[in-house]
C-alpha cells in the first residue's frame, strides 16, 4: 500500500535515524551505571571481560542476523545450525585424521566455516529460488539440524575425547592477547567486517535496498536471489565463528547447545535498532543489544535484589522498557 | 495580486455555502504550508482549487476532510462552525475525500475495499454477493469491467484510482472533495469520470476538485481558486478563466511554450527493434521499431497491455519474443541484463518501483549503477558525491538539503531524479513510462526538455503517456495499443487525438469532451 | 546399581518357570532426547527394548519417543489404538498426562509410570523412580561429612518444577544444624552453558566460596570451567548428580574436586521396563511404588556404576 506522504517538509526522519542508531548505547550506558550502583564488583576487570566474552556467541550471530533481517529475511535456524556445527567440528576433533594438533585445530575450524557456509547456502537457495517465506524454510531447517545433533550425539552429548586437543583448543575461548580476550576480539572482528560489509561496499548497499523494496532493487537491475542468498551464507559463517569459540568452552556439544540462540539474536538485533521487515541495518547497534541482554543477566546475578523466581521478568520488563525510551527518544526528537 | 480582493464571501442561507473554510492556515512546525485561505462551495456547485506542488492544495483538502486540524481559522457546514474531529467525523457529516494516493490494501478484492470497514452483514456473516453486485456496477459506471473478486494488486494503476474514487463515493455524502483524481486515468477514464462529477453535480451535491489539469477545470469547474506557496493568489468564476491564464496565476509568471522544439525526425536504421513479442496474459504480438534520435510515444487506454509489454522486454515479467539491439540479437532475464546491453526501462510507478523513499538522493542516483562508483571493494564516495553534484544541475533536482530522503521530495523531484538515475547508465535506449504523472506544470515542462535531449543526443526514447496531448507534443511517432495488441501507428500530421482515440477504442468517438 | 540387583533377584525366581509363549506387546513411551539425562533415558530404553525381546520370544516392545506433553498424548493414544498389553511411559508433565494414561488404563492395559509421579496415584499399576528428596539428602549429608565446620556454599538449582523444589528442600532440611551457609542459589536450567554463566558470576560476586551444590552432572560441568577460568582455589568441591559416565569416571579416578556423585540414573526407564515385563510373562505379581535408592557414589563404589558404551 501507498502511503500518503503530506506536503510538509519534515526534516525529522533523519535526525530519528541517527537517534535510534544511538539509542542502544545510551542504553546499555545505563544499564551498566546500574549495574555499577548495584554491585562494584560489576565493573571489575574480570567481570567485563567475563560477559564480553559470554556475549560473543549471541553477538556474532546477531551481526549475520542483522544483514540476513536488513535484506528482508530472517533466520530462525541458527541456534539449531550451532549446535549441529558444534557437534560435527567435535566428532573431527575426535577422529584423529590428522596428527599435527595446531593443524588439526585449524582445520576442524576450517571445517565449521564450510559447514556453516553450506547451512547457509541451503537456507538462501531455498527462501529465494524455492520462493518460500524464510520463517517457514528456517523452522524447517532448525529442525533438521538439531536432530541431526542429536542423531551425531545419538542422544547424549558429544565431547572432545583427547585431553591434549582440549587444553589446546581451550585457549581460544580463554586465552587474550595483551589481555582482550579472544572472544572479545572476534566480537570487534565480525562486526568490523559486518559494518564494512553493510555500510562501505556496493553489496551492503543492495541489502538495504531489497530489504527496503523489493520491487525497486529489481527495477534497477539487482538480482534480488543472489543478494538474499549470501546473507544467508554469511550469517552461515557467523554462527560458525561463534561455534569455533563455543567448542572450546566447554570442549562439548548436546541437543540443549545453542537452545533459543535465535530468538535472543533477533531480540539483540531489534534492540539493537534494525527494522524487522528490513531495509534499515545497524551492526554496532546490534552488538549493543547484544550486550545490553547479556549484561541485563549479569547484573540480576550479581544484585540481590530480585528472587531467582522473577529474573526472567526483569529481564523480559528491561528489554521492553529500553525499546519504549528507544521510541520515546525519537518520537520527542 | 489584485485578485485576491475577490474572494467570495457569500452569507449563510437557503442558498448559502454548504462548506465554507474561512481564513484556514495550517503550519508544520515553523513552515506555514497555508495562510489564511478561504474557499466556499455551494450545492451543485464544482468548485476547482488549482496550484503547482507544493501550493497547499492537498494541505487544505485534508484540512477539509478533518485529516488534519488547522493551525487558524474556521470550517462552517451550513453556516455554523464545526470542529472535524477526524476523517470518520467527517464522513458522518457527509464530507468524503478520494485521495491522490492509493489507498487500499493489495491482497484484498475491489468489492472487499470499496466496504472495507463497512461491510454489508448478512445476519452474522458478510454478504459477500450484494458487495460484489454493487461493487460491479460501481466500476461498470467508469466502463471498467474488472471482476470486482481479483485482488487489488493485480489492477492496473488506473484501476485501482477508479476503485478508490468508487469506494470514496459508496458513502452517503453532500460534500465530495477529489484530489487529483485523474492524475492517472486516460481520456476515455477522465471523461467518464468527469461525467460522474457533473452527475453529482445535478444531484446537488457540492464537489471540490483539485487537478493540474487545467482543461479539465475548465470543463468541469464552475469557480477556480487559485493558490501558490500556501496562498490565495485568486478565486474566480470559470468562465472568465482560460487554461493559459490558470497557469499564469498558477507559476507567476508567463509560461513559455509547454514542449519544445521538436527535434527533426532522424532517417537511418534503427537502434532498436522488436518483433513479435508478447507478455503472458497482457500483450501479445507487438513488433516495433525505434532510430537512434527518435522519440516514439505508445498511447492506449488503461489495461492496453503497454506497461507489461516493456516490463516483460526487460525482463521483469513472464514473457517472449524477438528483440535486437543495433541488429544483435538480445534476450533479457532481468533489468540488469537490458542495462548492460545499453536499455533502460523507467517505471511509471516511481514510488513502489522505481526509488528508495526512505534512502537519500545519492543512494537513489548510484542504485542501477552502483558498479561504476566502486573503487576496490568500497564505494567511492566523493564519486558519488560528484554524481550528485553534476544530477542536480543537469535535471535541475530542487532540494535544500541533500541529506532528504527521496519520500519527502516533490513529484517532479522525483521524477526528476529517477531520470537521472537512470542516465547514470548512460543507456542508448531509454523507455520512460508515464513520465508526467502527478507533477506539476513547470516540472513537466522541464521533463519535456530533458526527452528532447535525450533524443538530440542521439539516443533512442520511448515514451509511454496516457496522456495524448503530451505525446502528440513531443514525440516523432505514436504507436496504439489496444486488449494488448499493437493496432496501429500515426505520425506527422495524422497525430491528433481524434485519430489516437479511434484507435486505441476500436470506435468513432462521439468527440464528448476529448479535446482536438 | 538397582537394576543389576534386582534383575537378579528376579533371574533366580524365573529359574525353572516356564516360558510364556503367547504373544504380547509393550509399549514404552518417553521424552525426545532433548537433553543428556533424556537422552541416557532413550538409549537405555532402546538397549533394554533389545534385551528383553532375546529374553522372552512372545515379547514385542515398542519405544516411542514425543517431544512435547501433547505429541506424548496422542503417541498413547496411538499405542492404545494398536493393542498393547503393557505400557511403560515416562511422563514429560505428569499432571497434564494424567488422563491420556487413564484411558489406557482403563482399556485394562498394565501401566507402569516412571520418575515423573502424578498427583492422581490411581492411574498406574507399577510406579518405578527416582529419589528426589533423596538426591537433595544424600548431598546434604556428603556436605556435613565433608565440612565439619561448616562453610559457605552455591547452589545452582534445574529448572523450576516440582522435582527440582523436591531436591533442594530435602538438601536444606539435611545441611540444617551444620554451620553451612548457602550464600547463593540460581537456575542453571540443567544447561551446562547456563551453569557456565550462573557459576562465572557467583565467581565475581562471593570472594570466598567453599562448596559447589548443582544437583547435575551436565551443570558440573560449565562449573568447573568457570572455576579453571577464574583459576580460583578456595572451592573445595563440587557435588553433582544423575551419574554420568564422564562424573562417575572422575568420581573413580579419585578427583578431589568430584569426590561424589549422587546417583539418579535414567536406566530407571530399563528397570520399570524389566519388572514390567516380568509381570506380563511371568505372572508374578509386581504392582506397588518402587523407589532406587540415591546412592552416593564414591571412588569406592565407582565401578560398580561405569557404563563405558552409555551415551549418558
Amino acid at each position: 500500500m501507498t502511503q500518503a506522504v503530506g506536503e510538509a517538509p519534515a526534516a525529522a526522519p533523519r535526525r530519528r535515524m541517527s537517534v535510534s542508531a544511538v539509542a542502544p548505547f545510551l542504553a546499555l550506558a545505563l544499564i551498566c551505571a546500574l549495574g555499577a550502583l548495584a554491585n562494584p564488583r560489576f565493573l571489575s576487570f574480570d567481570n567485563l571481560t567475563n560477559v564480553l566474552a559470554r556475549s560473543t556467541f549471541i553477538a556474532t550471530i546477531a551481526v549475520g542476523q542483522t544483514l540476513v533481517i536488513t535484506g528482508g529475511g530472517l533466520d530462525l535456524s541458527v541456534g539449531a545450525m550451532a549446535a549441529f556445527i558444534s557437534g560435527l567440528t567435535i566428532l573431527f576433533l575426535n577422529s584423529g585424521l590428522i596428527d599435527n594438533m595446531p593443524l588439526l585445530i585449524v582445520s576442524a575450524m576450517v571445517l565449521a566455516l564450510a559447514v556453516g557456509a553450506l547451512c547457509g547456502l541451503f537456507n538462501g537457495l531455498t527462501t529465494t529460488i524455492g520462493k518460500i517465506e524464510p520463517f517457514i524454510v528456517t523452522l524447517g531447517t532448525m529442525g533438521i539440524f538439531r536432530s541431526l545433533l542429536t542423531w551425531l550425539a545419538q542422544g547424549g552429548s558429544i565431547t572432545i575425547r583427547n585431553t591434549d586437543v582440549r587444553a589446546a583448543y581451550r585457549q581460544v575461548y580463554f586465552g587474550d592477547l595483551f589481555g582482550v580476550p579472544y572472544p572479545v576480539l572476534l566480537i570487534l572482528g565480525v562486526a568490523v567486517a559486518g559494518a564494512f560489509i553493510l555500510y562501505a561496499t556496493a553489496y551492503g548497499r543492495h541489502v538495504r535496498a531489497v530489504g527496503s523494496n523489493e520491487d525497486v532493487a529489481r527495477y534497477s537491475g539487482i538480482s534480488v536471489a543472489r543478494v538474499r542468498t549470501i546473507t544467508y551464507v554469511l550469517q552461515g559463517l557467523c554462527v560458525a565463528l561463534a561455534v569455533i569459540v563455543y567448542v572450546p568452552r566447554l570442549s562439548s556439544a548436546s541437543a540443549a547447545t545453542g537452545l533459543g540462540w535465535e530468538l535472543t539474536a533477533i531480540t539483540a538485533v531489534v534492540v539493537g535498532g534494525t527494522r524487522l521487515k528490513g531495509g534499515v541495518g545497524h551492526i554496532w547497534g546490534t552488538i549493543a543489544g547484544a550486550l545490553i541482554l547479556e549484561v541485563i543477566g549479569n547484573i540480576m546475578l550479581l544484585s540481590n535484589l530480585v528472587s531467582e523466581y522473577l529474573i526472567g521478568a526483569v529481564q523480559g520488563a528491561i528489554i521492553i522498557i529500553a525499546m519504549l525510551a528507544q521510541r520515546g527518544m525519537s518520537a520527542s526528537r | 495580486m489584485s485578485e485576491a480582493g475577490e474572494k467570495k464571501r457569500a452569507g449563510a442561507g437557503p442558498d448559502g455555502p454548504v462548506l465554507e473554510a474561512v481564513g484556514l492556515s495550517r503550519s508544520f512546525g515553523p513552515i506555514e504550508v497555508l495562510s489564511d485561505v478561504s474557499v466556499s462551495v455551494r450545492a451543485g456547485e464544482v468548485h476547482a482549487i488549482i496550484g503547482e506542488n507544493g501550493a497547499g492544495k492537498s494541505t487544505l483538502m485534508k484540512i477539509l476532510a478533518g485529516h488534519l486540524a488547522p493551525t487558524r481559522g474556521a470550517i462552517k457546514l451550513d453556516g455554523s462552525p464545526v470542529e472535524l474531529k477526524g476523517p470518520v467525523d467527517a464522513e458522518r457529516r457527509g464530507v468524503v475525500l478520494v485521495h491522490q494516493e492509493i489507498m487500499l490494501a493489495p491482497d484484498l478484492s475491489i468489492a472487499e475495499n470499496m466496504f472495507l470497514g463497512r461491510e454489508l452483514r448478512r445476519g452474522l456473516t458478510v454478504d459477500d454477493r450484494e458487495m460484489n453486485r454493487r461493487a460491479t456496477e460501481a466500476m461498470r459506471v467508469f466502463g471498467v469491467e474488472a471482476a470486482v473478486t481479483a485482488p487489488v494488486q493485480r489492477l492496473s494503476i488506473a484501476q485501482r484510482q477508479l476503485a478508490q474514487i468508487a469506494r470514496a463515493l459508496a458513502v452517503p455524502h453532500r460534500i465530495a472533495i477529489f484530489d487529483e483524481p485523474t492524475a492517472s486515468l486516460t481520456p476515455v477514464e477522465t471523461s467518464a469520470l468527469l461525467g460522474l462529477i457533473r452527475e453529482l453535480k445535478a444531484k446537488g451535491v457540492a464537489v471540490l476538485y483539485i487537478s493540474h489539469r487545467l482543461e479539465e477545470v475548465k470543463a468541469v469547474a464552475d469557480v477556480v481558486t487559485v493558490l501558490r506557496d500556501g496562498k490565495q493568489v485568486a478565486t474566480k468564476p470559470a468562465a472568465e478563466l482560460e487554461p493559459v491564464d490558470m497557469a499564469r496565476l498558477m507559476v507567476g509568471r508567463d509560461l513559455l511554450a509547454l514542449y519544445p522544439p521538436r527535434p527533426p525526425a532522424p532517417a537511418g536504421e534503427p537502434a532498436f527493434e522488436v518483433g513479435r513479442f508478447g507478455a503472458a496474459g497482457f500483450a501479445e504480438d507487438a513488433s516495433f521499431s525505434v532510430r537512434p534520435g527518435e522519440i516514439l510515444g505508445f498511447a492506449g487506454l488503461v489495461g492496453a497491455g503497454r506497461t507489461e509489454l516493456f516490463e516483460a522486454l526487460f525482463g521483469l515479467r513472464k514473457g517472449g519474443g524477438d528483440i535486437r539491439l543495433n541488429g544483435a540479437e538480445q534476450q533479457w532475464r532481468d533489468a540488469r541484463a537490458g542495462m548492460r546491453a545499453g536499455a533502460v526501462y523507467l517505471t511509471e510507478d516511481r514510488k513502489s518501483k522505481g526509488l528508495l523513499l526512505e534512502e537519500t538522493i545519492a543512494v537513489n542516483l548510484t542504485l542501477a549503477s552502483l558498479d561504476k562508483f566502486q573503487r576496490g571493494p568500497l564505494i567511492d564516495r566523493a564519486r558519488e558525491a560528484r554524481a550528485l553534484d553534476e544530477a542536480i544541475q543537469r535535471f535541475d533536482i530542487r532540494v535544500g538539503d541533500r541529506t532528504l530522503l527521496a519520500g519527502q521530495m516533490s513529484g517532479g523531484n522525483q521524477q526528476k531524479l529517477l531520470l537521472a538515475k537512470m542516465m547514470q547508465l548512460d543507456p542508448r535506449v531509454v523507455v520512460i513510462d508515464e513520465p508526467t504523472r502527478g507533477i506539476d506544470i513547470g516540472a513537466k515542462q522541464q521533463i519535456y526538455r530533458f526527452i528532447a535531449a535525450l533524443a538530440a543526443e542521439g539516443r533512442s526514447v520511448i515514451v509511454i503517456s496516457s496522456e495524448m496531448a503530451e505525446l502528440i507534443g513531443i514525440c516523432h511517432r505514436i504507436i496504439v495499443m489496444r486488449n494488448g495488441r499493437v493496432v496501429g501507428e500515426v505520425a506527422g500530421e495524422e497525430m491528433n487525438e481524434h485519430a489516437i482515440v479511434v484507435l486505441a477504442t476500436g470506435v468513432s468517438t462521439n468527440g464528448e469532451d476529448v479535446r482536438t | 546399581m538397582k537394576r543389576i540387583l534386582v534383575s537378579l533377584a528376579v533371574f533366580g525366581l524365573m529359574v525353572g518357570a516356564a516360558q510364556a509363549q503367547v504373544s504380547k506387546t509393550m509399549a514404552v513411551s518417553v521424552p525426545t532426547a532433548d537433553h543428556g539425562w533424556t537422552g541416557g533415558v532413550v538409549f537405555h530404553a532402546m538397549e533394554e527394548a533389545k534385551a528383553l525381546e532375546k529374553k522372552y520370544p512372545g515379547l514385542k516392545v515398542i519405544v516411542k519417543t514425543s517431544p512435547d506433553p501433547a505429541a506424548q498424548a496422542d503417541a498413547l493414544e496411538d499405542l492404545s489404538t494398536q493393542g498393547i498389553d503393557a505400557l511403560v511411559v515416562l511422563p514429560h508433565d505428569p499432571n497434564v498426562l494424567t488422563d491420556p494414561i487413564r484411558k489406557v488404563k482403563n482399556k485394562g492395559t498394565f501401566v507402569t509410570v516412571v520418575d515423573r509421579i502424578a498427583d492422581d496415584r490411581s492411574i498406574y499399576d507399577l510406579y518405578v523412580g527416582g529419589d528426589n528428596p533423596g538426591l537433595g539428602a544424600s548431598a546434604a549429608q556428603f556436605f556435613k561429612k565433608a565440612l565439619p565446620n561448616g562453610g559457605d556454599i552455591v547452589v545452582i538449582r534445574g529448572l523450576p518444577i516440582p522435582i527440582d523444589k523436591m531436591r533442594v528442600d530435602a538438601f536444606n532440611d539435611g545441611i540444617k544444624g551444620a554451620k553451612i551457609n548457602v550464600i547463593d542459589s540460581q537456575f542453571g536450567n540443567w544447561s551446562r552453558d547456563d551453569a557456565f554463566k550462573v557459576m562465572q558470576d557467583f565467581l565475581t560476586k562471593h570472594p570466598k566460596i567453599d562448596a559447589v551444590w548443582c544437583q547435575d552432572d551436565d551443570m558440573a560441568i560449565g562449573v568447573f570451567e568457570a572455576i579453571a577460568q577464574a583459576k580460583r582455589t578456595d572451592i573445595k568441591f563440587v557435588v553433582a548428580g544423575a551419574g554420568a559416565k564422564d562424573a562417575v569416571k572422575r568420581v573413580m579416578d579419585g578427583d578431589p574436586m568430584m569426590p561424589v556423585d549422587v546417583l539418579y540414573s535414567p536406566s530407571m526407564v530399563a528397570v520399570a521396563m524389566d519388572v514390567t515385563a516380568l509381570g506380563l510373562e511371568e505372572g508374578i505379581p509386581v504392582r506397588g511404588d518402587y523407589i532406587l535408592k540415591a546412592t552416593l557414589i564414591t571412588k569406592d563404589n565407582a565401578k560398580d556404576f561405569y557404563f563405558k558404551d552409555s551415551p549418558f
